[in-house]
């Protein structure tokens, strides 16, 4: 998973300066400049932990996340940017916890119920706010291509790959959550995008 | 001919632009006459766009204590620290010789011998600080070419920005930039027989950290001119 969306690829750029003074500290082992890079990235992971697994985990990958960064810290050799590095990290990470964390979430087993895949009801402020539970609360297959994909901007054979599936079981999920997602739209978003 | 619940599954890759041509023809030509599958298509960009449009939230709760707890770090958040002497890791074995000390001072720089290093030494304590612990692996050269590439990165910004500093801002970085340089240089000569001096480490990382910051304050200045 190399490549980043634009937007990625220039905040990455944008924090290079800042975190290379703080890497290079950290890897001799300086506390206080590893917890600069935490506070520098901790919204990202954790909000990458959630989306992903959903909030009772999010706290504990998140730790675990920088606990494995800092164990690993001395294999960084710059040849990305710290974030995206980390970022690979967390992902492989909270995909290997994936299996376990699911079937601590029955929910997620159950699949469609989850959403009404059919529902035809106009979509409500109260339902946009919500985007991120309806997330949430995609099954678990759904969820993890649609974070990957449309949220992270990886690509399918990249997704497939991690996952161990086929391209067209990724293309399927990813098309299954968006279409569990599209009546939670805001309205105005609805519009534009026709 | 494939069947409208076909092209329905395909929609997305439809919208992701994934079709070849001719299945992106067919699809078009099944889209002029399918309201439904127009309005599908309208929202599974919606959705992308939302999805694009999502920020990231930081945890509810700090969890630097419990990470920094695993770690052996000392859980104090930094805006709290007591400034103090602490242990400078930052070492560059490749560094050579002792004999000249560095000071780094906030207009300039100042050289000092070494008998005056040795006095100074007293005052930069090495007793580990709160934060200092040791590193699982140190590799001190990927230290190195970090910072280089951090450099490298601030220098490139900046020649391709240069347009937006004026003349004299541009005498004072350089001339800024060569007096650091030269200090970084002696430094790390006179650390050439005593690697391990945590006096001319300190002040050759802090030397190097001041070079870090000229760089981006001069990089954003002139990347929010140009």
């Amino acid at each position: 998973m190399d490549e980043l969306s634009a937007g990625a690829r220039i905040l990455n750029r944008t924090h290079v300066p800042d975190d290379a003074a703080d890497v290079a500290l950290a890897q001799s082992g300086d506390g206080h400049a590893f917890e600069r890079l935490y506070r520098g990235h901790v919204a990202r992971v954790h909000t990458l932990a959630r989306r992903m697994t959903g909030p009772d985990h999010a706290d504990e990958l998140t730790q675990d996340v920088f606990v494995r960064a800092w164990e690993k810290l001395g294999t960084f050799r710059g040849e990305a940017a710290f974030g995206t590095w980390l970022h690979r990290l967390a992902v492989n990470l909270i995909l290997s916890r994936r299996t376990r964390i699911g079937k601590d979430r029955q929910r997620f087993e159950g699949g469609d119920q989850a959403l009404d895949l059919r529902s035809t009801a106009p979509p409500t402020t109260e339902l946009a706010i919500d985007f991120e539970t309806a997330i949430a609360r995609l099954p678990n297959g759904a969820r993890t291509v649609f974070v990957l994909h449309d949220v992270e901007g990886f690509r399918h054979d990249e997704i497939a790959h991690d996952l161990g599936i086929a391209v067209g079981t990724s293309k399927a999920q990813l098309h299954r959550a968006r279409m569990l997602l599209r009546g939670h739209l805001e309205p105005k978003r609805r519009e534009r995008g026709r | 001919m494939m069947s409208p619940d076909t092209w329905t599954a395909r929609l997305s890759e439809y919208v992701d632009d994934q079709l070849d041509a001719a299945e992106r023809g067919a699809l078009e030509a099944h889209l002029a006459g399918c309201a439904d599958c127009v309005e599908t298509v309208a929202d599974l960009r919606g959705v992308k766009v939302r999805a694009s449009a999502l920020t990231d939230r930081p945890p509810a709760g700090d969890l630097w204590g419990g990470i920094a707890a695993r770690i052996g770090v000392s859980p104090a958040p930094i805006a709290r620290q007591r400034p103090g002497p602490r242990r400078w890791t930052f070492t560059l074995p490749q560094l050579a010789a002792a004999g000249v000390a560095l000071v780094v001072g906030g207009a300039g720089l100042f050289w000092a011998g070494r008998a005056s290093l040795t006095d100074r030494v007293g005052v930069v304590a090495v007793e580990p600080g709160p934060g200092v612990v040791d590193a699982p692996r140190v590799r001190p050269a990927h230290a190195r070419e970090t910072y280089d590439r951090a450099i490298a990165d601030l220098e490139r910004v900046l020649a391709e920005n240069r347009a937006g500093l004026d003349t004299a801002t541009i005498r004072i970085l350089e001339e800024s930039l060569r007096t650091i340089d030269r200090a970084i240089a002696r430094a790390r000569e006179a650390l050439a027989g005593d690697p391990s001096d945590s006096y001319l480490n300190t002040h050759l990382a802090e030397t190097m950290r001041r070079k870090l910051d000229l760089l981006r304050r001069a990089a954003a200045l002139a990347t929010a001119s140009s």
